[in-house]
């Protein structure tokens, strides 16, 4: 019934994204511009003795290093609570905090001012546990504020003593999460403009909320807000995540602006952007709950503490929305909740897709499952028996009327697509056959209350806008993150107006031309912002009515079709022709009417009382389910998912392909959370700080998600629409731990379900000592730059020799490691770039076995023909390592003399008796590989040396092989351990030989020959296999037996010994 | 310094860099190349990839010592005569681009792909795109696109 309305529709700003066209905070270019950067703090608690920036200053070409004395304005800022600074006064409260900012004419200069600022400081002990946070003796974080506790909402229903009284069970659990980053793939960026014209300034940048950055600097700068001018440039990602810290950051910006009267441009690296950008917040959630013998929740308290970090930011809101839903979509008589957050020395924590609820989520959900198998029954019945129906009471005390509650509905459509039932048949099945992997499904469900609630004004604008052509534009309130409000803007306008979507044009919104829409979160934008477009468009659709209703001969609207670019009777009448909008619309403007609508949309009534946290929170709500089937290494601890049905009521569809689109990417961002994203910091030092610490998924990390959307058109969105972009994200990581629960018989209480808290029950992380991290940070490069280098390419092999002889250079090949361990050194670092010596390049056989040169790459080995077929571990190992792109450049050499402990290349290499050729100005020698290698990062390479090829010979007899690579996920990893091994047999079938390397287990990577000569001569059969596990203990113990992962790495090492072999005993058995 | 003598999107460019330039420093800053992008730096995230010598590689790791006499093409070369590719053309009808940060290294990686194996797996197209994060689609579009381009692209 509708044009367009609920079909697949292409993106509108689609083009300039796939072309390279959109131009993005980073992409901007200004002549004369400044380049910005932060100096920031070394410790992560202390107070600031001395600041020195003379040195600094005087580096040619720094413009400008603001400080916090020189702040024009409000110095101290905070969306809700006045608790944070763009530059720190003398008190560092994390180790994101800013001391100064520098602005250079170029981005090294301004790098090499930023060190060149020497600070001292009086370290504090940092409170990084928000458990002690709240103890009486902890230090105050802000002594202002007088208690560590930002915020405590209480909520109070029923009588919680009797509910337990009358219950037939308790059980108490305690749940776990961590900090999370929304590693945007974009970092922040963002310039300013002096604006002579205003006095003011023009802000530029990748920007999620412009009218919340607009306040901030004029804030922070002393100005009027119309002075300011905010344009958000296109976002390349942001998930609730480019608010505070870019409104931070342009402050800087526009400060060093005014002081150097020029445009100035602050960009984050990536290690900049994870250092300071604030996180998910980190809950630790106590649920008790009463229920009887049947299932039926009696009672339910929950203490919930919430790490807000060093500042207050959205914790306010976060933990407001986790009060009203943490009870899930269950009607219980009988609550109390009280969650607090409270201020620690870490990263500080405020908006995120899902906004305080993917915790409570988690925790909720999986209590309902272990509720349901203490009550024998099947985590479907307890859902059905306690679940939100039409007209059910809310913990909130909010009676649920006004819109459909689809509770049961969407979990009978998530169990019916997945085929819950059936799979739950057969996964039991092929558990009972399959010892070492495990099948799980499990599935959650939850209620959301749509846009912002009782948690802050709700309101928003758009405009609409006919031109006398009949051509549209569309201006909004809110801001394109990539979620595609732009294209469901067009849309509602499109399907307004009945004009072809082509004829719309979203404009760029800038703050200046209209009214503060409120910020692009809680998912609210196709809900408020849709329904203020859909407003102003009917009043332009009145507007040209007047001018044609004669023409039609109708009276009133309703008795018009406006579809394909014609407005007519939707009574087909002789003689009354349909009329082109854009006559109508040139017809309307040349009778001087205004063809402009302002849409103004403000929520229905909520309302909350803050001291029981009772009211009507939100004015309408959705509901999701969604069902994870998952696979579970045993041996490991390694969840491969398989599946995840995820089925949500959205009101209405817009644009389906962007809806479909937001439950793929929502999915994925929901399976991160679940099992990969451990963010490590320790005594408020960020330990993952870029993407090869801090891992989301990748391509293969994601099979098959099923998108079923269901319609409950919704009476205050636009043709019914509400919510989707958090829903979608909210559910994934309690239907996975559910699903583990199912697989092993075990429950986890923690999420990420990472390799150890799978293996082990809990996460095991490397230990460090803040005195050992403070020392550290004295000498560690401020910024991750490559700055100082100096490249030599010679036109030989000789040349380079003779270069090497006379002077000592770092030997540059693919450089796949090499740069990124230079971005890390300050002092000059002297290169030969060896990597178009064709000498070292090409791989060749001869009689005995093949010489690799040193410069060929990975992916040119596992093409190569000759090393498929006779060394197929070497081939299996490299089309693990990194991606294509890494694997197209580094190099088998580089990989060898680079020596990491991980190196992929280098267990095959000791498999199959490789030597290295070696050559200098004395000549040439050859070396085994596995005498080459001394330890991490350390060789036998001397510094006049070239590693010119590697020497392999081939296989005389037939090996069978087996290989296994463990890594946290399934693509782009660092290898966590390998094992390498290959069998040959004598006539009488008994083990002539074997041969077993580990990989990234011992400091280097080595035969196990204990283990090799326990098997030789014996029948590999599944007896000889578990004899093994003891020696090969003890060897293990010996060796690494006191390293912090030993506890994971010894029996996870065990396993991975014995599967292989029992691998090589089936192909024997099968050959 | 360095003199550097190379092809970008067929075209012979010549200039004169320092010596800790990397490819993605000289295509955005040099040469106003902007559509390959930065996310990480050290070859995690795909964000830069472009095709040097036929082969999908992250031009964050590559130094411009080692430029010399290189072809590079970047997503500034896929659209044709203002006719997008089938490549590109497919991106946006299966809508594997939200925020469209990852899009011009996405594109690079499954256009280096194509350019030799016209007709992927489901498998190979995983692989290739292995090197390639994307925080927003979730990936699931963007194999369909993949897999659905049409024979010319
Ligand atoms: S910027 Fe090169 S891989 Fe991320
Ligand atoms: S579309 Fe945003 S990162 Fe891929």
């Amino acid at each position: 019934m509708y044009n367009i309305i609920g079909k697949k529709i292409k993106r509108i700003d689609g083009y300039e994204k796939v072309t390279g066209k959109a131009i993005y905070g980073d992409d901007i270019y200004l002549k004369g511009m400044l380049y910005a950067a932060c100096r920031y703090t070394d410790i992560p608690a202390g107070k600031i003795s001395k600041i020195d920036i003379s040195e600094a200053k005087n580096i040619k070409g720094v413009e400008a290093i603001a400080l916090y004395k020189d702040i024009p304005g409000e110095k101290r800022l905070g969306p809700i609570r006045k608790d944070q600074y763009a530059i720190i006064k003398d008190e560092v409260f994390y180790s994101g905090d800013v001391i100064a900012v520098v602005a250079a004419q170029t981005k090294d200069i301004t790098y090499a001012a930023c060190e060149a600022i020497k600070v001292e400081y009086k370290s504090y002990t940092s409170v990084n546990n928000p458990e002690d946070s709240i103890k009486p003796e902890t230090r105050l974080i802000h002594p202002e504020f007088k208690s560590n506790v930002v915020v405590h909402y209480p909520l109070v229903k029923g009588n919680i003593k009797q509910g337990f009284e009358e219950s037939d069970h308790i059980i108490e659990r305690v749940y776990k999460t961590g900090f999370v980053e929304h590693a945007y793939i974009e970092p922040e960026s963002v310039t300013v403009i002096p604006d002579p014209t205003t006095k003011g300034y023009k802000v530029y940048g990748s920007i999620q909320n412009p009218y919340t950055t607009r306040k901030t600097v004029a804030l922070f700068m002393g100005l009027n807000l119309n002075r300011i001018n905010v344009f958000g440039s296109t976002l390349g990602g942001s998930f609730g995540g480019k608010d505070d810290v870019i409104n931070m950051m342009a402050c800087r910006a526009a400060l060093l602006a005014k002081i150097t009267d020029k445009p100035v441009k602050l960009t984050n690296t990536r290690e900049d952007s994870i250092k300071e950008s604030y996180k998910r917040h980190p809950y630790i959630m106590k649920y008790k709950a009463g229920f009887n013998k049947n299932g039926k929740l009696k009672a339910m308290k929950i203490d919930i503490l919430a790490d807000s970090g060093a500042y207050s930011s959205q914790s306010f809101f976060v933990t407001w929305r986790s009060v009203v839903q943490a009870t899930g979509p269950y009607e219980i008589e009988n609550i109390q909740t009280d969650i607090k957050a409270v201020y620690t020395n870490n990263c500080y924590t405020a908006a995120f897709r899902g906004f305080g609820s993917p915790q409570i989520i988690f925790a909720q959900e999986s209590l309902m499952d272990e509720i349901a198998e203490i009550c024998g029954i099947s985590p479907l019945e307890i859902r059905q028996i306690n679940g939100y129906g039409q007209g059910s009471i809310t913990a909130s005390g909010q009676k649920l009327s006004g819109h459909k509650v689809s509770l049961l509905q969407v979990i009978k459509e998530a169990v019916k697509k997945s085929n819950y039932k059936n799979q739950i048949k057969k996964f039991q099945e092929l558990n009972k056959i399959n010892k070492r992997y495990k099948l799980g499904i499990g599935l959650s469900c939850s209620f959301r209350g749509c846009s912002l609630g009782a948690e802050g004004t709700d309101a928003t604008s758009a405009i609409v806008s006919v031109q006398a052509d009949g051509s549209v534009y569309v201006l909004a309130g809110l801001n394109e993150n990539g979620q595609g409000l732009r294209t469901s803007f067009c849309q509602i306008a499109s399907e307004v107006l009945g004009v072809d979507i082509d004829k719309v044009v979203f404009l760029e919104p800038q703050t200046a031309t209209i009214t503060d829409g409120g910020p692009t979160v809680a998912s609210r934008s196709t809900l408020m912002g849709g329904k203020a477009t859909l407003q102003a468009a009917e009043e332009v659709k009145k507007v040209i009515f007047k001018v044609i209703k004669k023409d039609l001969k109708v009276e009133n609207i309703e008795d018009t079709i406006w579809a394909k670019g014609f407005i007519k009777k939707n009574k087909p009448a002789e003689n009354i022709k349909p009329i082109k909008f854009e006559d109508a619309a040139e017809k309307a403007y040349g009778a001087g009417l205004n063809l402009s609508a302002y849409g103004w949309y403000s929520s229905p009534e909520v309302s909350w009382e803050e001291s029981t946290g009772q009211g009507n929170a939100y004015f309408t709500y959705v509901y999701g389910c969604q069902v994870a089937e998952i696979e579970v290494d045993t041996f490991t601890g390694k969840i491969n998912i398989l599946n995840i049905t995820a089925a949500h009521d959205v009101g209405k569809v817009i644009n389906r392909l962007g809806a479909e689109g937001q439950i793929f990417g929502g999915v994925a961002q929901g399976i991160g959370y679940g099992v990969l994203e451990d963010f490590n910091i320790q005594n408020g030092e960020v330990k993952s700080n870029n993407f090869d610490e801090y891992l989301i998924p990748t391509i293969k990390d994601i099979n098959h998600i099923e998108p079923v959307l269901i319609e409950n058109p919704d009476k205050f969105g636009p043709f019914g629409a509400k919510s989707l972009g958090e829903p979608t994200l909210e559910l994934t990581s309690a239907a996975i731990n559910n699903a583990l629960a199912f697989a092993t018989k075990k429950r986890s209480y923690q999420i990420p379900l990472t390799l150890e808290q799978v293996f082990l029950g809990k996460n095991l992380k490397k230990p460090s000592r803040q005195s050992e991290d403070i020392h550290l940070s004295k000498n560690k490069k401020l910024s991750p730059k490559i700055s100082n280098i100096k490249i030599t390419t010679p036109a030989s092999l000789d040349e380079s020799i003779d270069i090497l002889n006379k002077k000592k250079c770092k030997i540059l090949a693919g450089g796949t490691d090499l740069i990124i361990r230079l971005r890390m050194k300050s002092e000059q670092q002297e290169l030969l770039n060896i990597y178009n010596l064709p000498q070292l390049k090409g791989i060749t056989e001869n009689n005995s076995g093949i010489s690799i040169g040193s410069l060929v790459t990975f992916s040119e080995i596992i093409k190569n023909k000759i090393i498929v077929t006779n060394f197929p571990v070497l081939v299996k190992a490299c089309s693990l390592i990194g991606s294509p792109q890494i694997r197209n450049r580094a190099t088998i050499g580089g990989n060898i003399v680079n020596a990491a402990p991980c190196a992929d290349a280098v267990p095959p290499l000791i498999l199959y008796n490789a030597k290295l050729i070696l050559k200098s100005q004395k000549g040439t020698r050859e070396i085994k590989i596995q005498d080459f290698i001394i330890k991490s990062y350390q060789t036998k390479i001397k510094p006049d040396e070239i590693l010119v090829s590697i020497k392999v010979p081939k296989p005389e007899k037939k090996y069978y092989y087996s290989y296994f690579q463990l890594g946290r996920r399934n693509a782009l990893n660092i290898t966590r351990m390998s094992i390498s091994a290959i069998v040959s047999l004598d006539k009488n079938n008994l083990v002539e030989e074997c041969r077993l390397v580990d990989g990234s287990l011992f400091s280097h990577s080595q035969r196990l020959t204990v283990i090799e000569d326990l098997i030789t001569g014996k029948e590999l059969n599944n007896i000889i296999i578990s004899e093994i596990e003891k020696p090969l203990f003890e060897l293990i113990n010996r060796e690494i037996g006191n390293r912090w992962s030993s506890e994971y790495k010894m029996p996870v090492f065990i396993n991975l010994v014995k599967s292989v072999l029992k691998d090589i005993k089936d192909k024997i058995g099968k050959s | 310094m360095i003199n550097l003598k190379f092809k970008v999107n067929g075209k012979e460019v010549a200039i004169k860099v320092e010596d800790s330039k990397r490819l993605l420093d000289i295509l955005r800053d040099e040469l106003g190349l902007t559509g390959t992008k930065e996310g990480c730096g050290i070859g995690e995230c795909g964000a830069c990839t472009v095709i040097m010598n036929g082969d999908a590689v992250c031009s964050c790791l590559i130094l411009a010592g080692q430029l010399q006499n290189a072809e590079i093409e970047t997503i500034e070369n896929l659209e044709r005569d203002n006719i997008l590719s089938n490549l590109q053309e497919a991106f946006l009808e299966y809508g594997a681009i939200q925020c469209g940060f990852c899009t011009p290294g996405m594109l690079m990686s499954a256009k280096a792909l194509l350019d030799k194996n016209p007709h992927p797996t489901e498998e190979e197209i995983k692989t290739a795109l292995e090197g390639n994060l994307c925080r927003c689609t979730g990936y699931i579009p963007i194999i369909d696109a993949v897999k659905n381009v049409l024979d010319k692209y």
